[in-house]
Formats: C-alpha cells, sequence, structure tokens
C-alpha cells in the first residue's frame, strides 16, 4: 500500500468485530470486559439482594456481605483464620506436589514405571476425596494430620496423572538429539525432560491448586476451630448467611491470586515463552 | 567479537578410507500381528569414504530415514551389521551428530546453550565450550544471534543451530535427515550452499538422507539410490559431471553438462519405483 495515500480504505480486517472465531482481543478490551462481567453480575446480585423477592438474611445482597467481611476481619480475627486455611492449603498441596512429581515425571519418562503404576493410580482418581474423612478420623484422628490428608488426597493422584501426561508430550526427537549428543539417560532426564516439561508441569500444578481450594471447606467442617470453613460453619449456626458469603469470596479471592502468582512463576521460570508462536 | 583461532582441520591428512563407514548385510523386519514379518530393508550393503557427502535418495517407504537411524544407533538393524571406522555401532554417540527434519532446538536455552549442549553434557571445558559455540555460530553465520532464544529464528537459522549444534562435538559423521524438508525453496538452496561450504571447510563425511533428486545431484559426492518395498540399493550413482570437484552454487548446477542426463535418469529410477506399486 502507498504510504502517502491520503484517504486509504480501512482494511476489513481491522474493523472490530464481535464474535470472530479464535480472534484476539488488544488487553484494553478483554481487561474492560472481565471487570464488566463481574461488575453486571455484582449490579444483578445486588438488584435481586436488596429486591425483596427473598428474605435479606438468606440472600443477602453484595453490599451486606462486605459489611460482613469488614465485620469479621475488625472483630472476630478472621485473619487468623484465613492464614489458618492458607498455611493448609500450601502445605497440603506442597507434600501432594513432592509426592507427585517425581512418580509423574518417572511414569511418564519410562514406560515401565508408568504400566506398572497407571492403572493403580487411575483408578484411585475415580475415589471421592470426602469417602475418606471417617477413614482418616479413625486412623489419624480430629487434628491437623487429618486436614491435610484429606486435601492431600484430593489432587494427588489427578497431579500424578497429569503430570505423566506433560512428561509423555516431550518431543521423541529432542530426547533423541540429546542422545546423538551424547547425552546419558540421567543428563537427558535432568536436562531435556524437566525442562521441556516445566511450564506444562506449572500449569498444571497451577489448575490442581484451585482444586485443592475447592477442597478446604470440606477439610474444615470436620472437627475444627480455626480456618475459613470453621468460621463458615460457626456462621450457619447462627443463620450468619452473609458471613458464610464472605468466606466464599475470600476463598475466591486467594485462588485467584495463587492463579496469579503461578502465572507470573511460570513467566519467570520460562522465559523464552513469550517468544513462542 | 573475534571468533578463536581454530587448527585447520587437516586437509593434508592421510588418505580417506573409501570404507570409514560400512554398511554390512543389513536388513530391518517389522513384525506384525497375525502375519509373517515384514522386511523393509532388505540386505544393503554399501561402504562411505571419509570426508565424501554421501546422499541417500529413494522413494518414501524405501528405508532411507531407518537406515540413516541405525547409522546414528537409534534404531536397530534386524540382521547384519554397521562399522564406523571398523568399530560397530551399537547405540548413539557424540562421535555420529544428527541433524533432523523437524525442529529441534531446546526452546529453553539460548542459541549458544543449544551449540554447547553436547559438549556440556560430556564434560568440557568452559574455554572449550563458548570457543567451539561461537566458531560454528560464525561458521553457520549466526554468530550475530548467540544469546536470542531459538523461538525468534526462522526456520531456516534453525536449521543452522541443529547443524551447528551437531557439528560443535567434532562428531567423525554427520547424519542427516531430509533436514532442509520443512523450509521454503529459497531459503532451502541457500542452506543446501551453506551446508557445502561448512562441511568442505570442516573435511566432514556426511551421510544425508532426502527425496529431492536436485538436493541429491547438488549435494551428493555418491548417490546410494534405493528402492522400495522392501528396501534395497538399487543403483550407486557418481555425479560425473562435476568431475571430483563440489559445486559451490546452485546455478552451476543447472549450468553443469551432463546434469540434466543424469537428472533425468534419477527420474526413471523414481518413476520405476511408483509404476511398480
Amino acid at each position: 500500500m502507498n504510504v502517502s495515500d491520503p484517504a486509504p480504505n480501512r482494511p476489513v480486517a481491522d474493523r472490530p468485530r464481535w464474535f470472530d472465531f479464535k480472534q484476539e482481543l488488544p488487553s484494553s478490551t478483554a481487561l474492560m470486559l472481565g471487570v464488566g462481567g463481574g461488575l453486571v453480575f455484582l449490579l444483578a446480585w445486588q438488584w435481586v439482594g436488596v429486591s425483596g423477592q427473598f428474605p435479606r438474611q438468606l440472600f443477602p445482597p453484595p453490599t451486606d456481605v462486605a459489611a460482613a467481611l469488614w465485620r469479621l476481619l475488625q472483630e472476630s480475627n478472621f485473619a487468623a483464620d484465613i492464614w489458618a486455611s492458607f498455611v493448609r492449603i500450601m502445605l497440603s498441596f506442597a507434600i501432594a506436589a513432592a509426592i507427585a512429581l517425581p512418580l509423574g515425571v518417572l511414569m511418564g519418562a519410562f514406560a515401565s514405571v508408568g504400566a506398572a503404576l497407571n492403572p493403580l493410580i487411575s483408578a484411585f482418581r475415580y475415589l471421592p476425596a470426602t469417602a475418606f474423612i471417617p477413614l482418616f478420623l479413625m486412623w489419624l484422628g480430629a487434628g491437623e494430620a487429618q486436614k491435610l490428608a484429606l486435601l492431600i488426597v484430593g489432587v494427588v493422584f489427578f497431579l500424578i496423572s497429569l503430570l505423566m501426561d506433560n512428561t509423555l508430550a516431550v518431543r521423541t526427537e529432542l530426547i533423541e538429539t540429546a542422545r546423538t549428543l551424547g547425552a546419558s539417560r540421567r543428563q537427558i532426564l535432568w536436562k531435556i525432560v524437566l525442562p521441556a516439561s516445566m511450564p506444562a508441569y506449572l500449569d498444571t500444578l497451577r489448575q490442581m491448586l484451585a482444586v485443592g481450594w475447592t477442597y478446604l471447606v470440606v477439610a474444615e467442617i470436620v472437627a475444627t476451630t480455626d480456618g475459613i470453613g470453621a468460621m463458615m460453619m460457626r456462621a450457619k449456626r447462627f443463620v450468619h448467611v452473609d458471613e458464610i458469603m464472605a468466606g466464599i469470596v475470600v476463598i475466591g479471592v486467594l485462588g485467584v491470586a495463587c492463579d496469579g502468582a503461578f502465572r507470573l512463576l511460570r513467566r519467570l521460570a520460562c522465559p523464552y515463552l513469550r517468544y513462542q508462536r | 567479537m573475534t571468533p578463536p583461532e581454530i587448527v585447520e582441520l587437516a586437509p593434508s591428512a592421510p588418505l580417506p578410507r573409501a570404507d570409514f563407514l560400512q554398511i554390512k548385510n543389513v536388513c530391518k523386519d517389522y513384525r506384525r500381528r497375525g502375519a509373517p514379518p515384514l522386511r523393509a530393508i532388505d540386505n544393503v550393503s554399501f561402504d562411505v569414504t571419509e570426508r565424501e557427502i554421501c546422499v541417500l535418495l529413494g522413494p518414501s517407504g524405501c528405508g532411507k530415514s531407518t537406515l540413516l537411524r541405525m547409522m546414528a544407533g537409534l534404531d536397530r538393524a534386524s540382521e547384519g551389521e554397521l562399522l564406523l571406522a571398523d568399530q560397530r555401532i551399537t547405540g548413539p554417540g557424540r562421535e555420529r551428530g544428527m541433524v533432523f527434519q523437524s525442529y529441534t532446538s531446546f526452546p529453553w536455552l539460548t542459541v549458544r546453550q543449544n551449540v554447547e549442549f553436547g559438549l556440556r553434557v560430556n564434560g568440557e571445558s568452559l574455554a572449550i565450550k563458548e570457543g567451539t559455540a561461537d566458531y560454528f555460530l560464525n561458521r553457520v553465520k549466526l554468530g550475530a544471534f548467540a544469546d536470542v532464544y531459538p523461538e525468534q529464528l526462522s526456520g531456516g537459522m534453525r536449521q543452522r543451530v541443529a547443524l551447528a549444534r551437531a557439528l560443535a562435538t567434532y562428531p567423525r559423521l554427520l547424519l542427516m535427515d531430509e533436514p532442509f524438508g520443512a523450509l521454503d525453496a529459497e531459503t532451502r538452496w541457500q542452506m543446501q550452499e551453506l551446508l557445502l561450504e561448512v562441511v568442505t571447510k570442516e573435511a566432514m563425511t556426511v551421510v544425508l538422507v532426502t527425496h529431492d533428486i536436485d538436493e541429491a545431484l547438488f549435494l551428493g559426492d555418491r548417490i546410494v539410490f534405493l528402492s522400495r518395498h522392501p528396501g534395497r540399493v538399487k543403483e550407486i550413482l557418481t555425479p560425473e559431471f562435476k568431475a571430483g570437484q563440489r559445486l559451490t552454487t546452485k546455478e552451476a548446477l543447472s549450468d553443469s553438462p551432463g546434469y540434466h542426463e543424469m537428472s533425468k535418469h534419477v527420474i526413471r529410477l523414481m518413476r520405476e519405483e511408483g509404476e511398480t506399486h
């Protein structure tokens, strides 16, 4: 196209069009749409909450929930509960990852290990973690160990399976290239398989940490005095629905923050990814 | 950045061995369920002379890639043996470098780190690593791109990284499996010219697989034509029109008297293979 053309026609592709498949949005538009979606949700909730359709105590609007959250933080030392839950999630997830990483990597890297362990671990994924609660109560008592065990069982089998799949996805040519360059098996594992799968591992960990958060309340319902879930159970006794909802909101916010932290970690650990086409 | 001083690899060395690489009665059978094994390669024997470029040419399904992978030690022969300088090839090793058709740069390493990989896993000292990497990066004209990630490079440049990486361990044999198959036509002949320049300077013995007749005639000092179903040596051709010299430009190929006759002959060989199936 001639640069000095005084009145160039606008190319068709530049016209903003909604509902194109796999459209690339400018980040400002994406942000606007994301905030807009949230606002619409909050406004609708607020409207339903104050409309009188439902008793306000059972369906409080977001303003009531925000007030309850403020009250909890000021008067009931809710920050300590949040911290207790956060530590529980992080500790259990760290343990689950420490179990799952070596297993998943070895199962994906070596067909023999995979064949030996995968049927069993695949089957375990189908067992509902909550069904283990009575077992853990009998085995581990009502203390901290029982809660951690539940949070670990909730994610560890999925983690192993997914990390194995991530490892299997390493391109054979990369491994063969390393072999022709004289790399030993140990070197291929550490210098090819692990770095090649790292972005996928971090994605898997991020997704499964989100699942971990969903088990939090279940873990803290049984015989617990601290944590977000325990607070919610106390609130239920007095029909403080606003406080229960405040707990849900806090879990959501923490989950999103963890997600962001993992995305940041992925960017920092794998700086080359931004060049990927 | 000045390229380090490198001792010219002696072209005055003792006479090249005519049986540098020996392929002796090599067969490859694939087991099939409920059927006798399928013979993919049948009793292939030929020798590759030291410092020559030997091209394996043939239609798809002639087993040329499998044969090359056997030379690399990535595949095993069902019968027969392969010897490099009288040493039987039993597995991959740094003395046999390989360049694949697909891009095999390690995306998490910079271009220089990619080229250094083979030296690093073999425990070479830092000085040797850096000097060698820069030397070969300059050889493939990527000296200015040492510190970028492979994903930032074009396809042709990535294959140059793969070439430099394969050469950096100073292999005795360079194996190339349709190395320019994924490149566009223009990049392809530029790469062919560059390859000729580099391997001639380095006095490298090369076995290259292709199904492109012009590529075979341009690069090959000798061309082993394989028939298919099963793969057998159909004819070994020496491009006499080059009179023992290597060409430097693609134009020189079409200018060579005798090129067209040979090209026609090879096309006929290809056609015969096509018609039998």
